[in-house]
């Protein structure tokens, strides 16, 4: 599905990924772990063409995306919830899906439909600005919209991030209904202990480079992970 | 009615300002940076009209298109030659940039068509309307500007609230990177954008010099600058804001010169956007959305 083969990336003179390798098998649900600081981010941003490796390649279904326009990758099945939602606050809610599908004109209002059964906060809010919306209504509008453009593969950072537990909760139970739908999943987390539950594998990234690989239980028992992640 | 005729006056030119403060205020919604040069495509638009009507013969309404299809070329070689290699750059580079951009139109103008003025005719066939015993004469010139600066108003509503391109422009204007994650070409979004703005600013250019019609290579900057003025006096970034605060500001010169001075209505001018931008910083309709992170 994605492989990611030795990637190098700068922000002028900083150094953030320095020969990061990773696989994304399809219907998998992959977790990147890491402190604040190690790359995980960039790693995104440089798989969705918003950044450039200057070594390696990134391959997106048996085709080499290293060089690809980020905005032509969403017709390619590549979808990207960045972090801290970025959503288009000044827009309503229905506007900001209906951008979601902007690569799928024909789907917008079967899509629409079906993100507002998934979440049917948005629903009732669908004329709002979104500016407006709650930090949890935020997060699931991000998700929304991405999911308006049907990826195969859908890169969420930190969804969990600023909400109360039972949104948290909320949130990972529709990625786990996602990956049950079909859509292949790359995960990036603080919350490492519920990441690595539902992930199948799992990388920990520290200061841009990857340390440990395996799947998610594994990862989950490994006394180094559980000291450094996982509170003891 | 004088104070009738001043205000039509007032309205008429405020249309043409609303007009150029369009393009401003698109161009800065979506690329933040202030396309100084944006006065001098007015000028270029009106000399294409001109040139057109007078040595080719060709019928004023079709001259206009043709102006604006010059311009809206020319305002997408702008953004690609000029501005994007800079869209990371600081934005004093930019705004130099945008200076040079300006001087070379009004230096190419000048090399191409001389420093002698030329009488524009105007592009309107109608007499002017006469009424109350002709103490009120409404020229057609203001009827049909402020017509076609309605129809642009309404027109422009219309594309940025439902149109699929509108929309992405919105979004791009907000979040470059998250438009470009939904799949959104930005800058094939920023140069309509830009073509758009240097099209309404030919039709500006033509009205303008309909109504006056000395015709010269800086015909462009004041009303450039006026308009400017415009765009941030009603919001910056906003399409109402522009059309709200062009109209106020040609109102608010023509009653400056007729009742107070003709040599300060310029000053009065911009004392009031300085006094409304103390009181308002934003502009009139300009707003400060809260950011939730
Ligand atoms: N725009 C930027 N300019 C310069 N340096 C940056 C920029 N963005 C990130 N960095 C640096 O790159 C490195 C990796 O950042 P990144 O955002 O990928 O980390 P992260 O793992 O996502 O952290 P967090 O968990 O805090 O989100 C950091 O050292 C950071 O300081
Ligand atoms: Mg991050």
């Amino acid at each position: 599905m994605l492989k990611v083969d030795d990637i190098n990336v700068y922000y002028g003179n900083i150094h953030a990924l320095k020969g990061i390798s990773l696989e994304v098998h399809p219907d998998e649900i992959v977790a990147l772990i890491g402190a604040n600081g190690a790359g995980k981010s960039t790693t995104l941003k440089t798989i969705s063409g918003l950044m450039r490796t200057k070594t390696g390649s990134i391959t997106l279904m048996d085709e080499d995306i290293s060089h690809t326009d980020a905005h032509k990758l969403v017709a390619k099945g590549l979808a990207h919830v960045p972090e801290g939602r970025r959503i288009f606050l000044q827009m309503t809610v229905q506007e900001n899906l209906e951008m979601g599908a902007y690569t799928q004109p024909g789907y917008v209002k079967d899509g629409i439909n079906d993100i507002f059964e998934r979440f049917p906060r948005l629903k009732h809010r669908k004329n709002q600005i979104a500016g407006t919306l709650s930090g949890g209504e935020q997060q699931m509008l991000a998700m929304g919209r991405a999911l308006m453009s049907k990826p195969k593969l859908l890169m969420l950072d930190e969804p969990s991030m600023g909400l109360a537990p039972i949104l948290v909760q909320q949130i990972f139970d529709i990625i786990k209904e996602l990956h049950d739908a079909g859509t292949t999943i790359l995960l990036v987390e603080q919350n490492a202990e519920m990441a690595l539950q539902i992930a199948d594998r799992a990388y920990v990234l520290e200061s841009g480079r990857i340390t440990i690989s395996g799947t998610g239980k594994e990862l989950a028992q490994s006394d180094s992970i559980k000291k450094a992640y996982l509170g003891g | 009615m004088t104070f009738i005729s001043n205000l039509i006056n007032g309205i008429s030119l405020g249309s043409i300002y609303a007009i150029i403060a369009l393009g401003y205020t698109m161009v800065y919604g979506i690329s933040k940076m202030l396309n100084f040069a944006h006065g001098d495509v007015i000028m270029v638009g009106a000399y294409v009209s001109y040139i057109c009507t007078t040595s080719a013969g060709i019928p004023p309404i079709l001259s206009v298109v043709i102006a604006m299809a010059v311009c809206t070329v020319l305002g997408i070689l702008i953004e690609g030659l000029a501005y994007r290699p800079l869209r990371k750059a600081s934005s004093l580079a930019v705004l130099i940039t945008a200076i040079g951009v300006s001087y070379f139109l009004q230096n190419s103008a000048l090399l191409i068509w001389g420093s002698n003025p030329k009488t524009f005719s105007s592009i309107v066939p109608f007499d002017s309307i006469a009424l109350f015993d002709g103490k009120l004469i409404i020229t057609a010139e203001s009827i049909v500007t402020v017509a076609i600066c309605i129809i642009i108003m309404i027109g422009l509503n219309l594309f940025t609230k439902n149109g699929k391109m509108g929309k992405a422009m919105r979004a791009v204007s907000e979040d470059k990177d998250a438009a470009q994650l939904m799949g959104i070409n930005t800058n094939f979004t920023i140069s309509m954008t830009f073509a758009i703005g240097s099209a309404l600013a030919a039709v500006a250019g033509v009205l303008l010099c309909s109504a006056y019609p000395v015709l010269i290579p800086t015909t462009g900057s004041m009303p450039g600058i006026k308009a400017f003025t415009a765009a941030v006096f009603g919001g910056i970034g906003s399409i109402p804001g522009a059309m709200l605060g062009g109209i106020l500001l040609g109102i608010i010169e023509i009653f400056g010169k007729s009742y107070i001075s003709t040599a300060l209505s310029d000053a009065i001018v911009f004392a009031v956007l300085i006094i409304v931008l103390l009181l308002k910083p934003t502009g009139l309709l300009g707003k400060k959305i809260n950011e939730k992170v």
